[in-house]
């Protein structure tokens, strides 16, 4: 089976700085896979190079088959096949409808259609009683779940996840979970989980990658990283001691 | 204080009186700054969020001289204006000098960088925010682009109504290129200086009354057409 992402010998800088340099990373379809590590250590400009958001500076990117050439209508294409949220997600001016529409609409989508796809997202979150709300007065978990019926309206293959629970209370955090656990096994999205929060990767990934100082230094499945770590960093990271 | 409250009043009947000559002059005022704004908007608005969007070469230099140019005074807008279109000008040969053309040029030159140079603050204040939304749910380039301008249009109402503002309570420039010719070039607040040193003060407070509801009812229409802004206008809470 082709894996859904493919990247080989990946260097980024900013400036002089190597922020990010990952030998082989292959992540197969349909799994909810946990970026973990502390802050700074290069997990979201990983997931910005995989999201086709930040260009590599060498090394090969492959998704869904294709070599990346960052040409405008291979972007294009692969773009529309992965969404993003992040922790604080960004809602344009507009009700919540039209923040779940957006996404159909550039689609050239029929109103027909949209409004469908829109109600069917927004239920699956519970979020159906505020499709006609200001999407900028809600609150932090609300938003979040917006952003996430956003994101499933397109029908992604790949979902991508930055520390969406960092900002919102534990309560409305368990109900997140709750739904990307059945948007994985119920729709088969791939999800690529970034978090500092070792008790959420726990609860939800299949596969844990963990990264230190740019670099990726154990990745396995989410019961063999937390159970019998095997690098002396990862240890350290997920007994909480202060090394790092 | 008196004269104050006597000017007031008779300004006042001045303006219910409807003197077909105060007509005639807030009609120029209003042609001549409107034309102006608009034309500076069309030139504006793209231009400025081309610049905040783009990485070109120069464009940090254009921008520095954009917001140089936003305080621009309006007597060297003008004097710039009345060498190009001088008879000995580079343009002298059509005439504008002293018509309400000449006007909306160096209204322009006054609007333009205030609109260009709030439109591409406004749009490099949100764009990467903005953009990472729109490119990861699927949009193309320029559809991103558009949800910039888009998300950036209360910023750019407002470039419009500090434009506006500035345009028509500008005397010095439309005095040196239209030279306050009866019936033709005389607007509103040239017409102010002119009957205040004619010794019409109360003539003078009837055409300001008359300037400030033109600004107040152009600024009102504009935010009328964006509903949203007066939405957004609610104050901040402070407890």
């Amino acid at each position: 089976m082709t894996p859904v992402f493919k990247l080989h010998k990946i260097i980024k800088r900013y400036g002089q700085r190597e922020v990010l340099h990952i030998e082989e990373i292959n992540i197969h379809g349909q799994k909810i896979c946990a970026i973990l590590g502390p802050n700074g250590s290069g997990k979201t400009t990983l997931m910005r190079i995989m999201g086709l958001l930040t260009r590599n500076d060498t090394g090969t990117v492959n998704i869904l088959g294709e070599d990346i050439h960052w040409g405008k209508e291979q972007l294009l294409k692969l773009r529309r096949q992965m969404t993003m949220v992040t922790q604080t997600s960004f809602m344009f001016e507009g009700n919540v409808y039209d923040n779940v529409a957006y996404g159909l609409k550039i689609r050239r989508m029929p109103e027909r259609g949209i409004r469908a796809a829109v109600e069917k997202s927004l239920e699956l979150l519970g979020m159906s009683a505020f499709i006609a709300a200001d999407a900028r007065n809600l609150s932090g978990g609300e938003r979040q779940k917006v952003a996430i019926a956003r994101a499933l309206a397109v029908e992604p293959r790949v979902l991508f996840l930055d520390e969406p629970t960092a900002n919102i209370d534990p309560q409305s955090a368990v109900e997140i979970e709750r739904h990307v656990r059945f948007i994985n096994r119920e729709l088969g999205t791939t999800i690529i989980l970034v978090t500092h929060n070792l008790f959420q990767a726990r609860r939800l990934a299949d596969e844990v990658f963990f990264m230190w100082d740019g670099k990726m230094v154990e990745r396995g499945s989410a019961k063999d990283i937390f159970e019998q770590p095997q690098d002396e960093r990862t240890r350290s990271f997920l007994s909480g001691e202060t090394v790092f | 204080m008196d004269i104050i409250i006597q000017g007031l009043k008779e300004g006042l009947m001045l303006v219910w009186s409807m003197d077909p000559k105060i007509i005639q002059i807030t009609l120029v005022s209003l042609q001549v700054s409107l034309s102006a704004l608009l034309i500076a908007a069309c030139l504006g608005i793209p231009l400025g969020a081309a610049l905040a969007l783009k990485e070109v070469p120069g464009r940090r230099l254009f921008l520095n001289i954009t917001y140089t140019f936003m305080g621009l005074p309006p007597v060297l807008a003008g004097l710039i204006v009345y060498l190009v279109l001088t008879t000995r000008g580079p343009l002298g040969q059509f005439q504008l000098l002293f018509t309400p053309t000449a006007m909306i040029c160096a209204q322009i030159l006054l609007a333009f960088p205030i609109i260009c140079g709030l439109t591409a603050r406004t749009v490099m204040a949100q764009r990467q925010e903005v953009y990472d939304t729109a490119v990861t749910l699927g949009a193309s380039r320029r559809q991103a682009a558009w949800a910039i301008i888009r998300e950036s249009r209360m910023g750019i109402i407002a470039a419009l109504t500090t434009a506006l503002g500035r345009l028509v309570a500008e005397v010095g420039a439309v005095m040196l290129v239209g030279g306050n010719i009866e019936g033709s070039t005389r607007v509103l607040t040239t017409s102010i200086v002119l009957e205040t040193r004619m010794g019409e003060d109360s003539r003078a407070i009837g055409i300001g009354i008359i300037l400030l509801v033109i600004s107040f009812s152009i600024i009102v229409l504009i935010n009328l057409l964006e509903k949203r802004s007066f939405k957004n206008d609610a104050g901040i809470q402070i407890t």
